[in-house]
């Protein structure tokens, strides 16, 4: 089973150094606002993931006014040893037992883990784009083939984008634009594929779990796709026949960037006709099913990293969400900005952590 | 004045070289002003004769002395074979090996429309040319890029209709590697593309 043993930061965030030997269970992280608690959550996702929560900017994590940071963890049981390090004008990098790695996404994997805050909410009430990226982003630590597509995909997007935009002011021939398209053909398949394949596997799961957080109603999961293109030939066709309204829009308007995630609450979509109550426990409910999955796939249960979630929800829901994050068995770090929020049944069975100004001690 | 003029004169040209900063070009700079006057003529020589007794090969392409390159010229090498590359320096890195005995073609680029290269600006139409004449077996030999492997596609599907073999280099683990260590993309690769032993 992955789980982190003994984290230690340095100028990352507001630390300047810290270091902390976490339970392989629960870890509770307390602490007022803005004294560093999401930091160390986000600590163990750049060990997890690569990359930090959220998509931010790597070096909006080194510590204001120094030239570098580093993340260190090491893997419980299996001895190893992954550090990143970020550093301003220089490539990230991560090191799995002290040699760096080709690539910081090859650390994928190694450490799964699942995160929640309250700004994922936009999972369900954002733009199809949030959902394509709750889903690229799942589906990249679950196969590093789908990583493979979902890369050669948006550059090769790119460059047919820029080859209507030249089309626009000047001729280009249809050959130029045959080999591009059929590599988004053949990686644009292998994406839709996925995360068909994926949603289909995750909406029994989800459902389960959001009747089990409260919810009285049914939600479904459902993957929409803009086009017909499922088979390699058929979406290359579709780019094909797209190709001259394509360049008029200066933009491609076939393939999987256009696809959706239709999150729906008793058959209407959440989004737009979900209480707040309703949005809050679909997203939860999508992240246990996100949990589920990487436990099928992987054989062992992700770390779950929980931000702040507690505040907005109920004694019941709180306890009951708890019993979810417990269930799976892995190691789970839970932040609240105060102990008693958590309940007796996550305080008897957890490790406390205390944080104040970039400092962190156990209790 | 930061720079006597002569002096930002020579970093200021120095600066266009590709992979040459700011600070890089400055600290050449003043290397070549502490070179003995001889070297740095030498140098100075070096450049301008490059550059003008340098073309094009009518042949392959890469850069030659003569009309033709010595590899197009020499009567040992295979001109039914040619191996298509991006780059001149990638025929050198071919050329190490001692291997390969036949002939090449630079295409001085990869396909990159975001970077405003069609195939007119390649050395495409040349290459098409030239298998006209007896060529058996095209080899492309582009790197294992986004670019690379649709400029690939792209030749492949140009070559077919004549007639001519299209070939690809292999791509995989890396001899001596470990695959512990290899990358996920690498890994990938070399399963798709395995083969029977």
């Amino acid at each position: 089973m992955g789980f982190v043993a003994r984290l230690a930061v340095r100028d990352f965030r507001n630390y300047e150094c810290g270091e902390v030997t976490p339970s392989s269970g629960l870890n509770l992280v307390v602490g007022r606002n803005g004294q560093g608690k999401t930091s160390l959550l986000e600590a163990v996702a750049l060990v997890s993931t690569g990359r930090l929560l959220r998509g931010s900017r790597d070096t909006q994590a080194i510590r204001l006014g120094q030239p570098s940071g580093e993340v260190k963890a090491e893997l419980g049981d299996q001895g190893t040893e992954v550090a990143v390090l970020i550093a301003h004008g220089q490539r990230k990098r991560v090191l799995l037992n002290g040699l760096a790695l080709a690539r910081a996404s090859d650390i994928l994997g190694r450490l799964p883990s699942v995160s929640f805050s309250t700004v994922d909410l936009r999972v369900v009430t954002g733009d199809p784009s949030d959902r394509r990226a709750f889903l690229d982003a799942e589906l990249a630590q679950l196969w590093p083939a789908y990583l493979r597509h979902l890369s050669v995909y948006k550059r090769a997007l790119e460059q047919r984008n820029a080859l209507l935009k030249a089309a626009q002011i000047g001729y280009v021939p249809d050959e130029a634009f045959e080999a591009w398209e059929e590599a988004l053909g053949q990686h644009g398949a292998g994406m839709r594929l996925s995360r068909r394949e994926w949603v289909a596997a995750a909406a029994g799961p989800a459902q389960e779990a959001y009747q089990f957080l409260g919810g009285g109603e049914t939600m479904g999961l459902d993957y929409v796709l803009a086009d017909d293109g499922v088979e390699p030939e058929r979406l290359a066709q579709g780019l094909r026949d797209a190709r001259s309204v394509d360049v008029r829009r200066g933009a491609t308007s076939v393939g999987p960037h256009r696809d959706d995630l239709a999150v729906t609450v008793d058959g209407r979509d959440a989004r737009a006709y979900g209480s707040q109550g309703q949005q809050r426990t679909a997203v939860l409910a999508l992240m246990a099913a996100t949990m589920a999955s990487v436990r099928e796939t992987l054989g062992q249960p992700p770390v779950l990293l929980l931000d702040d979630v507690f505040s907005d929800l109920d004694g019941e829901r709180r306890s009951r969400l708890t019993e979810l994050a417990l269930a799976a068995e892995g190691q789970v770090f839970l932040t609240a900005t105060e102990s008693s929020l958590a309940g007796p049944s996550v305080l008897s069975r957890a490790a406390v952590f205390r944080v104040q100004s970039g400092t962190v001690r156990a209790e | 004045m930061l720079f006597a003029k002569p002096l930002a004169d020579l970093i200021a040209q120095l600066e266009k070289l590709p992979g040459v900063g700011a600070k890089s070009a400055q600290r050449l700079a003043y290397h070549v002003l502490r070179m003995p006057g001889d070297d740095v003529r030498r140098l100075a020589e070096a450049l301008t004769r490059a550059r003008e007794s340098l073309r094009l090969c009518a042949v392959c392409q890469s850069f030659s002395e003569g009309e033709v390159c010595e590899i197009c010229a020499d009567p040992r090498r295979d001109p039914h074979t040619v191996c298509v590359v991006a780059e001149p320096r990638d025929v050198a890195a071919l050329e190490r090996i001692n291997e390969y005995k036949g002939t090449y073609h630079v295409l001085h680029g990869l396909l990159s429309p975001m970077d405003g290269v069609g195939p007119e600006n390649l050395k495409v139409r040349e290459l098409v040319e030239r298998l006209r004449a007896d060529v058996q077996e095209v080899i492309v030999a582009t790197n294992p890029t986004v670019e690379g492997d649709t400029t690939a596609l792209y030749l492949a599907k140009l070559i077919h209709p004549l007639g001519v073999k299209v070939t690809r280099l292999a791509h995989g683990m890396p001899v001596g590697g470990e695959l512990d260590y290899a990358d996920s993309a690498t890994l990938l690769s070399a399963l798709e593309y395995r083969r029977e032993i």
